[in-house]
């Protein structure tokens, strides 16, 4: 599908996702790279200027947003500041004109599935960042649609609760089986919660796979790069993609000798940047399994890697 | 702590505020109710005793006007407020959820406009068009569609076309500022949640707006129930409100006292029907949780 704006900016350009039924799939990129004009895309709320988009089978691009049936989480949650928790989490249910007896049914069971029983008749204002959030859940899962999408739906969680409600989400969405479609510009986000990942920039899809895929092999300099730390080499004209943890510092057999510029201490690991001898900045990720790394600015160190782990890129 | 309670050296820029305050409506309202409580004036007429002859005047009403001219000026207030806002709540609804910044400063610029020509330039122009003879009348009466021109002026009607032409803008501008406020977001939470596209509007947009209709309708109220050119121009010998009676109190009958009581008046039922308005609404967005 393609989407332009103003008929001059293009958002979303000959993208095409095909997305599995119970699967976390994430949309992950820059700002502006065309992520959530695509999640807008497949809500309703824009309508794409040329390709369809079909849901098990049946396209619902000409479909009303109200008549697709998708659940949606938004960023900023848009939990309705007029209504109670419990309103707002039956308003999917009142408008399919369930019966009120089954509404109450649902509406509790939808909060206490989120963990917020007892906060019922709380108005939005009134509670936390992570309550809002599960609120904002319960209200686009109680109507149990089988396509969830979530646009940047942790994105103003304090990097804790963000953690947690990762766990969370991926948790319900397995128990639930529904197919989840997630924007994020976080690429540790993605990577911890993805069944697969569409890469995207500038309106384009760079690579789709699963997170390790994605993460060991990225097809362009743009995936390596954006994702995670990376060496990228270059050999006669050619781009190798180099992860920081696949280089490891040897005594003898050196690819490369260096300098430590610095060593910046992770907690987990120690990311050094080493500079060899002919210019060259190489990233070095020593992990702490054993004993704490003692590298310090200033020792020369030797660089060695296997050619299977520097991934040539396209381009 | 002493200095804690001491004012903000900023709040003596209120000052010039609270002296126009003061100057304009405080004094001349005070010296308006003294005024209706005296037979006549008390500073140039040694004789003049307390009464409240005046006000039993307007409560007995044997001439039969007054009630009238009353119920005239609330009912005129009332379907001015409620035709402002039905044609302004679409088009600040529209303005505030534009995307175009240059489209909405030209619809800005189209809605403020009118202010920019006095109140008798417009009511003269409305004249033109509603009169016996005026753009109207002869064009239906060329086409064959009627055969004698219809009464479009010299009463309600034409006095009420005229005001809410007048303060639509207040309306709009007020409107605008409180709907753009509201996140666009809610609507389509609502529309994804199942609701088509008037009914997201009425669940979400609608009820968080109040406070915009609220403020609106009681500005516009508030401004044509004390409106006097346009219904003297616009009304004819059909419509008398309580503004023209209490120029035609001081103008004519040369009755100031008369005139004063008929202020005061005014002033306490448009300030219970203020109040009670405001009780109602609040009560409303208090429970959609705005308040």
């Amino acid at each position: 599908m393609t989407k332009t704006f103003d008929g001059r900016v293009v958002a979303v350009d000959g993208v095409t996702l095909d997305i599995a039924a119970g699967e976390f799939f994430s949309l992950l990129g820059p700002s502006g790279c065309g992520k959530t004009t695509s999640l807008r895309m497949i809500a309703g709320f824009e309508r794409p200027d040329s390709g369809r988009i079909h849901v098990g089978g049946r396209d619902i691009t000409d479909v009303a947003v109200h008549k697709r049936d998708m659940g949606m989480v938004f960023q900023s949650y848009a939990l309705f500041p007029h209504r109670t928790v419990a309103e707002n989490v039956a308003f999917g249910l009142r408008m399919r004109e369930i019966a009120k007896s089954e509404i109450e049914r649902r509406v509790k069971a939808a909060l206490a599935q989120v963990a917020l029983t007892g906060l019922e008749t709380r108005k939005p204002s009134q509670l936390s960042g992570g309550q809002q959030q599960r609120v904002a859940l319960a209200r686009a899962l109680v109507v149990e649609p089988p396509v969830l999408l979530c646009d940047e739906p942790l994105g103003a969680l304090d990097r804790k609760l963000r953690q947690q409600m990762q766990f969370e989400l991926k948790e319900l969405q397995r128990r639930l089986g529904v197919t989840l479609v997630f924007v994020t510009h976080d690429q540790e986000e993605a990577l911890a919660m993805s069944d697969r990942i569409a890469v995207m920039n500038h309106g384009r899809v760079e690579q789709v796979g699963a997170p390790t895929e994605i993460y060991e092999r990225p097809r362009t300099r743009f995936v390596a790069d954006f994702i995670g730390e990376i060496n990228i080499l270059e050999e006669g004209g050619r781009a190798r993609a180099l992860r920081p943890e696949k280089i490891r510092l040897v005594a003898d057999g050196a690819r490369v000798s260096g300098t430590v510029e610095t060593a910046n201490f992770l907690g987990g690991s120690t990311l050094l940047r080493v500079r060899s001898g002919d210019g060259r900045s190489f990233l070095v990720r020593e992990t702490h399994a054993g004993e704490r790394a003692s590298r310090r600015p200033g020792d020369v160190v030797g660089l060695a890697w296997s050619d299977s782990d520097a991934v040539l890129l396209e381009g | 702590m002493a200095v804690a309670t001491r004012p903000s050296p900023i709040a003596w820029l209120l000052a010039p505020a609270a002296l126009v305050f003061v100057l304009f409506f405080v004094l001349p309202f005070g010296v308006m109710a003294v005024m209706s409580v005296y037979s006549s004036n008390p500073v140039t007429n040694p004789n003049a005793i307390l009464t409240t002859r005046y006000y039993e005047r307007f409560a007995l009403d044997t001439a039969g006007i007054f009630h009238d001219a009353l119920w005239a000026t609330l009912r005129i207030g009332f379907i001015t407020t409620v035709v402002s806002l039905l044609i302004g709540y679409p088009l600040a609804h529209w303005m505030a959820r534009m995307q175009s910044r240059l489209g909405h400063a030209l619809v800005l610029m189209a809605v403020i406009a009118p202010m920019l020509t006095g109140i008798v330039v417009r009511t003269f122009a409305w004249m033109t068009i509603l009169q016996d003879k005026g753009v109207i009348n002869t064009l239906l009466i060329d086409w064959g569609v009627i055969s004698k021109p219809l009464p479009l002026m010299y009463n309600e009607f034409g006095t009420v076309v005229a005001l809410v032409h007048i303060y639509v803008p207040f309306m709009v501008l007020t409107l605008t500022g409180v709907i753009g406020r509201i996140d666009e977001r809610l609507e389509q939470a609502a529309r994804n949640l199942g609701a088509g596209r008037l009914r997201a509007f009425v669940e979400v947009t609608l009820p968080l707006s109040l406070p915009g209709i609220l403020a609106g309708s009681l500005l516009v109220f508030a401004l044509s129930i004390s409106a006097y050119v346009t219904p003297s121009l616009m009304g004819g010998t059909d419509v008398l409100t309580l503004p023209m009676l209490i120029a035609q109190q001081v103008g004519t009958s040369f009755n100031p006292n008369f005139a004063a009581a008929l202020g005061v008046i005014l002033l306490a039922v448009s300030l219970v029907i203020v109040v009670a308005y405001n009780r109602i609404l609040a009560r409303l967005s208090g429970e959609q949780g705005l308040a």
